[in-house]
C-alpha cells in the first residue's frame, strides 16, 4: 500500500513549502494534512511524508508521536474528549466523564485530555476537535445522540 | 591560562568545555549525554558543578572556561545535588546488574557506588518499558535500563547521518527505538553499544560471554583497512582456557577515528581466535627447498614495519625477490573512515621500496619455481600449479602447498603502522604467550 | 472595574470581519507607525513599558531592540499555544479581534525589521485559528500583508499538535522547525532566539496585540493605566469556583479579590474562598488571607511568595481538596513534561505517583519526605523552568495547606 496526498492537498504542500525556509517545517503542516485525508496517521503517509521533507522516516515517527493530536491508529468510532484539568474538575468534569462512559462509550471514543484553553466554559468537552463549554450531561445527550 | 578546580590549578585554553579540561586533567565528572565526539545536549544533568559567583549550579557540559574560573565537583552542596539527580535517574531503572552485561563499565552503576545511594528513596511502582527489543545489526535494547541520554540516536543522526533510531512518546514513557518494520542498518551500528553509558544497548556479539571485569586491554589498531583505527583488544586467559580475545573496542584518537570503529572491523576480533595448524616441519626443510633456482616472495601489506623489514632482510639474504601488493576492494571504502585499501600497512611497503608492480610480481611468479608467502591473502586462495608454495601464515590454508608455518597474529605482536594519511602509530601485544611463534622470531631460526 | 484596551472590540459582532473592522478603527494606527522610523518605534515600546503578557513579563523594548540590533533575515514569532491551565484569553483576541492581532505584527515587524512572522497556534484552537486564517487572507487582500503592501510582511498560522511545552519560545521554535519541542538551552548572555539560526524575536498575543494601541495613543497614554512598573493593562482571566468565569481586561494593579467579586461574580454559591492559584497553573497557590491583599500586578504577587504569570486566576472554594487539587496538577506537569531532561522527566512522575497515595490515605511520613526533596531536585537543575514552576507549585500547596497532606499519612 503507498500513500499520496490527493490534489487538493498536493496544492496547499505546493504553496506551503515556499511559506518556509525549510522543507523541514513543512513536517508538522504535513502530518495535519495527511491526518485529515485518512483520519489518522499512516506508516505509508509518513514515508511520504520523510520524501516530502526529506528527513528520516523515523524523524517523522519520533516527532508524531511526541504531540499527542496526531494519531497514529485507525480510529473506529468518533471521539469525545472530555477536559481533566482543574478548572474543568472544580466544575464537574468528572461527572461528565462517568456519564460520557456510562451513556455513550458504544458510539463514541471517550478521551481524557489536559485544558484546553477552555477554562471559562469549564466543563468543556469536544466532538470531533470542536469545542463544546459548559456542558451538561442532558446537553451531551442531545449533541452526541443527533450527530 | 588557568582555571581552578576543587582548589587545584589546571592549564587550559580560553573557551574550552569545562569538562573536557575535567576529562583531559583526570578530574571525576560524572556525565551521561556529553561524549567528547557527539558534542553537548546537556539533557542529564548529571555534570553539575558548583562555579563561584554562579547562582545556581551548572552544567559542565555546557560551561566555557575563562580566566580565573574556580569550579568545585565536591563541596556537600554539589555532592547533594549530583546525588539527587541520579537518584531520580534510578528511579526507573531495573537496577539488574546481576544479569546486565555492561556491569563493570556502566557509569550509573559507577556513580550509583560512589554516591552511595543504596537506600533509594523509591517507594512508588517503577514504569515498564520494552525488554530485549532486537533493533538490527546484533543491536539489542532494554528500555528500562536507558538513561535518555540520546548518545545513540545523535549518533545515527548527526554522525553517521542514518537516522534509524529515535525516541518516541513524551516524558516519562519517552524512549529509544526503531521504526516499526525499520532496523538499525549501517557499517557503523555497532558504536551505539559502545556509546551507550549504561547497559541499555548490548551487543548480541559480546552479551553474557564474558565479565568485563576478567578482561585484560591491550593498545593496537584495528587491521581491518589503510584507516588504522585505534582500538583496545579485550582478551583474557583463564587457569582452563588458553587466552582469547572477546571483543574490539574504539580508542580514540581525535586525529583518526575518534571514539568511533566500524563494524567490520570491530567484528575481526574472531578471525584472531583461530587456532592455525603448521605443517609439522622443521624451518631447516627450507635449506633444502632454497636450492631451488628461482625464488619468489610476496609479504602481506598489513604487516608492521618491523616484520616488513626482517622480511626484507631474509629475503635478501636468500636472494628472494620480494613483492607485496596492496588488499584493494573497491567496494569497501566510504566517505569517512573505510578505505578501499584494506591492507594496514600499505604505505610502509612503500617506504620500505619494497616492490609493488602487479605485472612485475606475475613475470617473476611464471619463472619462479618456490614461491614463499607471508601471510598474504590472495595467495593463501590461489592455487598455483607445478610450484611448490611456503606459507608463513596467521590463518588456516586450504589449498595444497609445501609447508605451512603458523605465525602469530598482530594481537600478538608490536610494531608500527603507516596509515592511508602518513600517520605513523604503534601497536602492543596482548600480555600472555602464544603457543605460535611471531613471524621475527621464526625468520631468526635461519635455514 | 474593566478597562478595555485590548479587548475593545470583544462584543462588537463580526469584528473578525475587515469590514466591521475597519469601521472600528482597526489599521488607523499603521499611519503613525509608517510616520516613525523603526528606531522611534522601539523607542515608543520601551517608554510605554510594555511587558510581555505571556507569562514571563519581561519588556518587550529590549527584546525587539535585541532582534532589531541584528542584520539579515529576521522572524517575528507570535506564540499563540495558550496551554497554561486557567488561560483563555489569547483565544478571545485571535477569534473575536484578529486584525488587531494583524495590525500588531505588522508594526512589531515594521520595528524590528522583519518581514515574516509565523503565529504558531495550539492545535486545539483549530476553530479559532481558521478565524484568524480568514481575517489574514482578508487583509492579504486589502494589501495590508503581502508583498504589494507598504511595508512588506507575510503572516503564516501554523498549527501546534498538543504539547503545553511548546508554549516555552525555544520549544516552540522548535517545533516550528519540524521537531520534537523540546526546549534549548538557555544562553548565559541576552540574544535573542533563532529560527533556523536566524535572530527571532518570540511575542505573546497579547502583547502583540496591545502595539497598536501605544502606536496610536502613545507610550504616555498606555503608562497612564496600571502601576509604575506595570504598565498598562491585561486580560486577566478567572474560572474554577466563581460565578462569572470569563475574560476580562483590568488595569495592573487592582486588588485581586475586588476583581474576583465584581467581574468574577463572587464564590461560586456564595461559599467561602478558600484559595486562589493567581495566573495560570504554574503560579504558587495564595491563601484566602493572602488574596485578600494581593493586587493583580507582577511586583505585589512577587512580594506574596507567587507570581501574576497569566494572569489567569483559578478560584477554589472552601470545599476544595488541596490533595486532590495538587493532584491534578502533577498529572497535569506528569503528562506534560517534555522528558529530555532527568529531574523534570523522573521527577513529575514520581510526584504525580506519590500523590496518588495522598488520595488513597495510604501516604506515609517518607512519602511527604520525599515530595519536599524531589521538589527540590527538580528546583533550579533543568533545561528550561517547567520543572521549576511544577516544584513551585508543590511548595506552596505544602507552604500553606501541609496539614491536609498530613491527614492523608496512615
Ligand atoms: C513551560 C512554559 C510554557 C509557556 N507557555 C506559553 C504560552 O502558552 N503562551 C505564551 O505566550 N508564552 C508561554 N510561555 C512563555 C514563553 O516562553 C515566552 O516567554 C513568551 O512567549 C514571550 O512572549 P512575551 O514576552 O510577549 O510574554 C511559556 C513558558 C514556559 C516556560
Ligand atoms: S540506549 Fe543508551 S545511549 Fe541510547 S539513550 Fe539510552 S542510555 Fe543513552
Ligand atoms: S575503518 Fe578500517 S581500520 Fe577503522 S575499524 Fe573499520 S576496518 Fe578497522
Ligand atoms: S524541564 Fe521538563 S519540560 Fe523543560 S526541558 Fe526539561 S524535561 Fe523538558
Ligand atoms: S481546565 Fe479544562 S479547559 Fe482549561
Ligand atoms: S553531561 Fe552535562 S548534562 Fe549530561
Amino acid at each position: 500500500m503507498s500513500f499520496s496526498f490527493n490534489d487538493e492537498n498536493s496544492l496547499k504542500i505546493e504553496h506551503l513549502a515556499k511559506r518556509y525556509p525549510h522543507k523541514k517545517a513543512l513536517l508538522l503542516p504535513l502530518l495535519w494534512l495527511a491526518q485529515k485525508q485518512e483520519g489518522f496517521i499512516s506508516d505509508e503517509a509518513m514515508t511520504r511524508i520523510s520524501e516530502i521533507s526529506q528527513m528520516p522516516f523515523m524523524h517523522i515517527y519520533s516527532v508524531a508521536t511526541f504531540y499527542t493530536m496526531f494519531k497514529l491508529q485507525k480510529k473506529s468510532k468518533r471521539v469525545v474528549e472530555v477536559c481533566r484539568t482543574l478548572s474543568c474538575e472544580l466544575s464537574g468534569s468528572e461527572a461528565i466523564k462517568k456519564h460520557l462512559l456510562e451513556n455513550h462509550s458504544d458510539t463514541y471514543e471517550i478521551v481524557e485530555v489536559e485544558c484546553m484553553g477552555a477554562c471559562g466554559g469549564a466543563p468543556m468537552c469536544t466532538l470531533e476537535g470542536k469545542y463544546i463549554e459548559n456542558v451538561t450531561p442532558q446537553m451531551l445527550d442531545e449533541v452526541l445522540n443527533a450527530n | 591560562m588557568k582555571i581552578i578546580v576543587d582548589n587545584v590549578p589546571i592549564e587550559c585554553k580560553e573557551g574550552e568545555r569545562l569538562i573536557d579540561v575535567m576529562l583531559n586533567n583526570g578530574v571525576e565528572i560524572p556525565h551521561f549525554c556529553y561524549q567528547q565526539d557527539l558534542g553537548m545536549d546537556g539533557n542529564c544533568r548529571m555534570c553539575m558543578v558548583e562555579i563561584k559567583g554562579a547562582k545556581r549550579p551548572q552544567i559542565a557540559c555546557n560551561t566555557f572556561v575563562c580566566e580565573g574560573l574556580e569550579a568545585s565537583t565536591k563541596s556537600k552542596s554539589i555532592n547533594a545535588v549530583n546525588r539527587s539527580i541520579l537518584e531520580l535517574e534510578l528511579l526507573n531503572h531495573p537496577v539488574d546488574c546481576p544479569i546486565c552485561d555492561q556491569a563493570g563499565e556502566c557509569k550509573l552503576q559507577d556513580y550509583y557506588m560512589s554516591y552511595g545511594l543504596y537506600d533509594s528513596h523509591l517507594t512508588t511502582p517503577k514504569t515498564k518499558k520494552g525488554k530485549h527489543i532486537e533493533l538490527g545489526s546484533g543491536v539489542v535494547l532494554d528500555q528500562e535500563r536507558c538513561v535518555l541520554c540520546t548518545r545513540c540516536v545523535r549518533f545515527t543522526s548527526n554522525i553517521t547521518k542514518t537516522g534509524e533510531l529515535g525516541i518516541i512518546g513524551r516524558g516519562d514513557s519517552s524512549r529509544v527505538a526503531v521504526a516499526c518494520g525499520h532496523e538499525l542498518n549501517n557499517p557503523y551500528a555497532l558504536n551505539v553499544v559502545e556509546l551507550c553509558p549504561v547497559g541499555a544497548l548490548t551487543s548480541k556479539d559480546f552479551r553474557f560471554k564474558q565479565r568485563v571485569w576478567f578482561l585484560d586491554s591491550a593498545k593496537s589498531i584495528c587491521h581491518g583497512c589503510s584507516r588504522g583505527c585505534n582500538i583496545f583488544i579485550d582478551y583474557n586467559e583463564t587457569k582452563y582456557t588458553k587466552e582469547s580475545i572477546y571483543r574490539f573496542r574504539s580508542r580514540r584518537n581525535k586525529q583518526i577515528n575518534k571514539s568511533f570503529l566500524c563494524d567490520f572491523g570491530r567484528l575481526s576480533y574472531k578471525e584472531l581466535n583461530e587456532k592455525v595448524i603448521s605443517t609439522p616441519l622443521p624451518m631447516e626443510i627450507l635449506k633444502d627447498l632454497f636450492k631451488s633456482e628461482k625464488k619468489v616472495a610476496m609479504v602481506s601489506p598489513s604487516m608492521s614495519l618491523q616484520q616488513l623489514q626482517s622480511v626484507q632482510i631474509f629475503c635478501k639474504n636468500h636472494e628472494i625477490e620480494l613483492f607485496s601488493l596492496p588488499y584493494i576492494d573497491e567496494s569497501f571504502g566510504d566517505d569517512w573512515l573505510k578505505t578501499n585499501d584494506k591492507s594496514t600497512n600499505f604505505a610502509g611497503v612503500k617506504e620500505l621500496n619494497i616492490s609493488v608492480n602487479q605485472d612485475d610480481f606475475e613475470n617473476s611468479l611464471e619463472n619462479a619455481n618456490l614461491i614463499i608467502n607471508f601471510d598474504h591473502t590472495l595467495l593463501k586462495e590461489r592455487e598455483i600449479k607445478d610450484k611448490k608454495v611456503i606459507h608463513f601464515t596467521t590463518t588456516n590454508i586450504k589449498i595444497p602447498s609445501e609447508a605451512v608455518f603458523a605465525i602469530a597474529n598482530f594481537a600478538h605482536e608490536s610494531g608500527t603502522l603507516i596509515n592511508c594519511d602518513g600517520i605513523r602509530q604503534e601497536f602492543y601485544t596482548t600480555k600472555y604467550k602464544n603457543e605460535v611463534p611471531t613471524l621475527r622470531e621464526l625468520l631468526k631460526r635461519r635455514p | 472595574m474593566q478597562t478595555k484596551i485590548v479587548s475593545k472590540n470583544f462584543e462588537i459582532p463580526h469584528a473578525n470581519t475587515m469590514e466591521v473592522a475597519l469601521q472600528n478603527g482597526r489599521y488607523s494606527s499603521l499611519g503613525k507607525l509608517f510616520s516613525h522610523t523603526p528606531q522611534e518605534v522601539i523607542d515608543i515600546i520601551k517608554a510605554s513599558n510594555l511587558r510581555g503578557k505571556g507569562g514571563g513579563g519581561a519588556p518587550a523594548g529590549a527584546k525587539w531592540q535585541l532582534a532589531s540590533d541584528y542584520e539579515g533575515k529576521k522572524y517575528l514569532v507570535v506564540n499563540a499555544d495558550e496551554s497554561e491551565p486557567g488561560t483563555f484569553k489569547d483565544r478571545q483576541i485571535i477569534s473575536k479581534d484578529p486584525h488587531l492581532l494583524i495590525e500588531g505584527i505588522i508594526s512589531t515587524c515594521y520595528a524590528i525589521g522583519s518581514n515574516t512572522s509565523y503565529v504558531y497556534v495550539r492545535g486545539e484552537y483549530e476553530e479559532f485559528s481558521d478565524i484568524l486564517q480568514a481575517s489574514i487572507d482578508e487583509a492579504y487582500a486589502k494589501n495590508f500583508l503581502g508583498q504589494s503592501a507598504k511595508y512588506p510582511v507575510e503572516i503564516t498560522v501554523h498549527r501546534g499538535a498538543g504539547a503545553y511545552i511548546c508554549g516555552e519560545k525555544s520549544a516552540l521554535l522548535e517545533s516550528l522547525e519540524g521537531n520534537r519541542g523540546h526546549p534549548r538551552l538557555k544562553p548565559s548572555s541576552p540574544e535573542p532566539e533563532f529560527y533556523f539560526g536566524e535572530p527571532t524575536l518570540v511575542n505573546n498575543v497579547e502583547t502583540i496585540a496591545s502595539v497598536p494601541f501605544i502606536i496610536e495613543n502613545g507610550a504616555e497614554a498606555y503608562t497612564a493605566y496600571g502601576t509604575d512598573c506595570s504598565s498598562g493593562t491585561l486580560l486577566f482571566a478567572i474560572s474554577g469556583h466563581v460565578e462569572k468565569p470569563g475574560v476580562y481586561e483590568a488595569e495592573f494593579g487592582v486588588s485581586m479579590w475586588e476583581y474576583i467579586e465584581k467581574l468574577g461574580g463572587g464564590v461560586k454559591g456564595g461559599k467561602k474562598l478558600k484559595a486562589v492559584i493567581p495566573g495560570g497553573a504554574s503560579t504558587p497557590i495564595l491563601p484566602a488571607h493572602l488574596v485578600m491583599e494581593a493586587k493583580l500586578d507582577y511586583e505585589n504577587l512577587k512580594s506574596l511568595g507567587s507570581a501574576l504569570g497569566t494572569g489567569g486566576m483559578i478560584v477554589l472554594d472552601e470545599d476544595a481538596s488541596m490533595v486532590k487539587v495538587l493532584k491534578n496538577l502533577l498529572r497535569f506537569y506528569h503528562h506534560e513534561s517534555c522528558g529530555q531532561c532527568t529531574p523534570c522527566r523522573e521527577g513529575t512522575s514520581w510526584v504525580d505517583k506519590t500523590l496518588d497515595k495522598f488520595i488513597a490515605k495510604t501516604a506515609t511520613k517518607k512519602d511527604l519526605e520525599v515530595l519536599k526533596l524531589v521538589s527540590k531536585s527538580m528546583n533550579g537543575q533543568t533545561i528550561c523552568v517547567f520543572a521549576p514552576a511544577a516544584s513551585g507549585v508543590i511548595d506552596g500547596f505544602l507552604k500553606h495547606f501541609e496539614a491536609e497532606f498530613l491527614e492523608c499519612i496512615k
